[in-house]
């Protein structure tokens, strides 16, 4: 795990997605969608509002269960009840609400429910200062900086929330981030820190799912694509064989490419 | 005079920095020298109960007569005990958001039922038992009510103002039906001796005060249930993701708040040698009023016990203060409600300021 394997071409899929479709009443929601993402991808889900993108990722985190279509995690087949049975098994969604304790620091949001404790007659008494120096290394290890591990995260900027969430569940081995607009009420800076953080994140081994509106962003960290229109997917391959404006009639429906 | 000289050198020189502390940020002058006032001014706000408590101190020794002598101080204190664990209780709810209304009547009953059982005379049960096994079925008593209270939050979801309030209701009654509404005077020695026994010149009852403080803010700050409380009550979503059984936690916080309540029912017990219908009255709002000038916010997750035994301190020292002077006692809740409103106006500058200070 430790190789530096994202260049790696015979990589076996960690998340696949086969044949998925979903309704909503009368409303095809998902038709057959599949899709694949590897160790070290950045996979780009693409696509207008209501193509799509959403009822996918809900599903893949445990929101929502498909109608069809099976999903895959590690060559496993798994179904997911609930996002909490999605988060066990490793795949989170991050999100600009992503729930937090506002009035905690940072280093007890980085290890709420895996607290270091010492064990005195039955009590567990926390070990602040190791927990601190750990989130601190955690951190500077995926390039996160912040301005204390102590400060109340509640004071942080979103763009800094959203990076230790992304930090924490790469940190307790996260299989699969689903990152969902991260860069939706971000300023310019922040999100070029955030496209930093995404590419660092996914060098050292953990395979991303980015949903934005924002092709520009998109094409500068991701090397696959996927793009959704109506619930079906019209265009789907690497990066480099397509030009934003290829995406952009894509995702309006000016042409479809499928391989 | 010499008391006067030590408490107004601290106080002028706490002020002199915060305002020059203040001007420094304002000015934008921060440097590496300045993190570590930061860091001085944060411990103060994050301490400022205890700030306003000298002050008052301060304040009163000049201004009243015969205040600044320790007969006083013993005094404020010791009636601070009662007040200050239902604060404890009381926080504890209102740290995980939640509420416990009932901490009064559950205090009444207590000390109803430990009269009961101790007491002498035709209201009493004859048993008169002695003090541990008074204490071990209040304690158990209080445990009970805290989980059938919970009981209604958890499993059936319903507000714990609402339950709290049926509650705060109820349990006195059931003290008042259980002594057919008179008053147990004269109850078992062991357990008077309780609330005359001093060692040293301090009241056995100020120690167990200091010492349930103790204990319990090392068990808010240090411990990982602790912690939980704090989460629960910060985002009940977040603590559920994180795997915390919040339910779980919920229970807890209100079995301690009826353990601590019954425990503050059997000291009054031991303090008025008996109970009266009466007891205790009014007493949830001190409690309350303690909990909220000592900073613990009613959002939730936000607070620490040792603010809260600032306020508890406080307005002990204000009705100490009131009967010394001899102020119509009508004028109590005037202050008592100004000191709230204070606290809450002083709790919006800080969390003002605070977001500069990391």
């Amino acid at each position: 795990m430790v190789n530096d394997s994202f260049k790696n071409k015979e990589n076996r899929p960690i998340l696949t997605v086969k044949n998925i479709s979903k309704r909503f009443g009368n409303v095809q929601a998902l038709k057959n969608v599949s899709m694949e993402v590897c160790k070290g991808d950045i996979v780009g889900l693409l696509g207008d509002n209501g193509a799509g993108k959403s009822t996918l990722i809900k599903i893949i985190s445990g929101n929502f269960s498909a109608d069809e279509g099976e999903i895959f995690l590690e060559g496993k087949k798994v179904h997911f009840n609930s996002p909490s049975e999605a988060r066990a098994a490793g795949i989170e969604t991050v999100y600009q609400n992503s729930p937090v304790c506002i009035n905690a620091a940072v280093y007890e949001n980085f290890f709420i429910g895996r607290e270091i404790v010492n064990n005195y007659l039955g009590i567990k008494f926390v070990k602040n200062k190791e927990m601190q120096k750990s989130t601190l290394d955690a951190l500077q290890n995926i390039g996160i900086s912040i301005p204390s591990e102590k400060a109340e995260i509640g004071l942080l900027s979103g763009g800094e929330r959203q990076a230790i969430i992304l930090g924490r569940f790469f940190h307790w081995g996260g299989k699969v981030a689903l990152l969902d607009e991260p860069f939706a009420a971000l300023g310019v800076a922040e999100s070029r820190k955030a496209l930093k953080l995404i590419h660092n994140v996914s060098q050292k081994g953990l395979p991303i799912i980015l949903v934005t509106h924002n092709i520009e962003y998109a094409f500068q960290v991701m090397n696959k694509y996927v793009v959704l229109r109506h619930g079906e997917v019209v265009g789907v391959g690497e990066k480099k064989d397509v030009s934003v404006d290829d995406v952009v009639s894509m995702i309006t429906g000016a042409i479809e490419i499928k391989d | 005079m010499g008391l006067f000289k030590i408490y107004f050198h601290i106080l002028a020189n706490i002020f002199f920095n915060l305002i020059l502390i203040y001007l420094k940020i304002q000015k934008g002058t921060i440097n590496m020298a300045i993190v570590k006032r930061k860091e001085i001014l944060r411990w103060i706000l994050d301490n400022i109960a205890w700030f306003i408590l000298l002050a008052m101190l301060i304040i009163f020794s000049f201004t009243v007569r015969g205040f600044a002598q320790w007969p006083i101080y013993r005094n404020i204190l010791y009636h601070s005990v009662f007040i200050g664990i239902l604060a404890i209780a009381e926080a504890i709810c209102i740290l995980s958001k939640e509420m416990d209304l009932s901490v009064e009547s559950v205090l009444a009953l207590s000390a109803v039922v430990t009269a009961y059982l101790a007491g002498i005379g035709p209201d009493a049960s004859g048993l008169h038992l002695n003090a541990p096994i008074t204490l071990i079925i209040v304690l158990l008593m209080g445990a009970g009510i805290g989980l059938f209270n919970s009981y209604f939050i958890v499993k059936m979801k319903i507000s714990s103002f609402i339950v709290t309030l049926a509650g705060y209701l109820i349990f006195r009654a059931v003290g008042l039906v259980i002594t057919k509404g008179h008053g147990v005077v004269n109850i078992s020695k062991d357990i008077v001796a309780i609330a005359r026994t001093n060692i040293g010149p301090v009241p056995l009852m100020i120690i167990i005060l200091i010492f349930m403080y103790v204990i319990f803010s090392l068990f808010l700050s240090r411990t990982q249930f602790g912690r939980y409380i704090y989460f629960v009550g910060d985002n009940r979503e977040a603590s559920y993701n994180a795997g915390i059984k919040v339910d779980r936690v919920l229970v807890i916080v209100f079995i301690i708040s009826g353990i601590l309540s019954a425990l503050a029912g059997w000291l009054l017990a031991a303090r008025t040698n008996g109970s009266s219908p009466s007891l205790g009255q009014g007493i949830l709002f001190e409690a309350m009023a303690a909990v909220v000038i000592g900073g613990v916010s009613l959002q939730g997750g936000i607070g620490r016990l040792s603010g809260v035994f600032a306020g508890a301190i406080i307005l002990s020292c204000i009705s100490t203060v009131v009967s010394i002077v001899g102020i119509n006692p009508y004028y109590m809740n005037i202050i008592r409600g100004g000191m709230i409103i204070v606290a809450v106006i002083l709790d919006a500058i800080i969390r003002k300021i605070r977001p500069r200070l990391i």
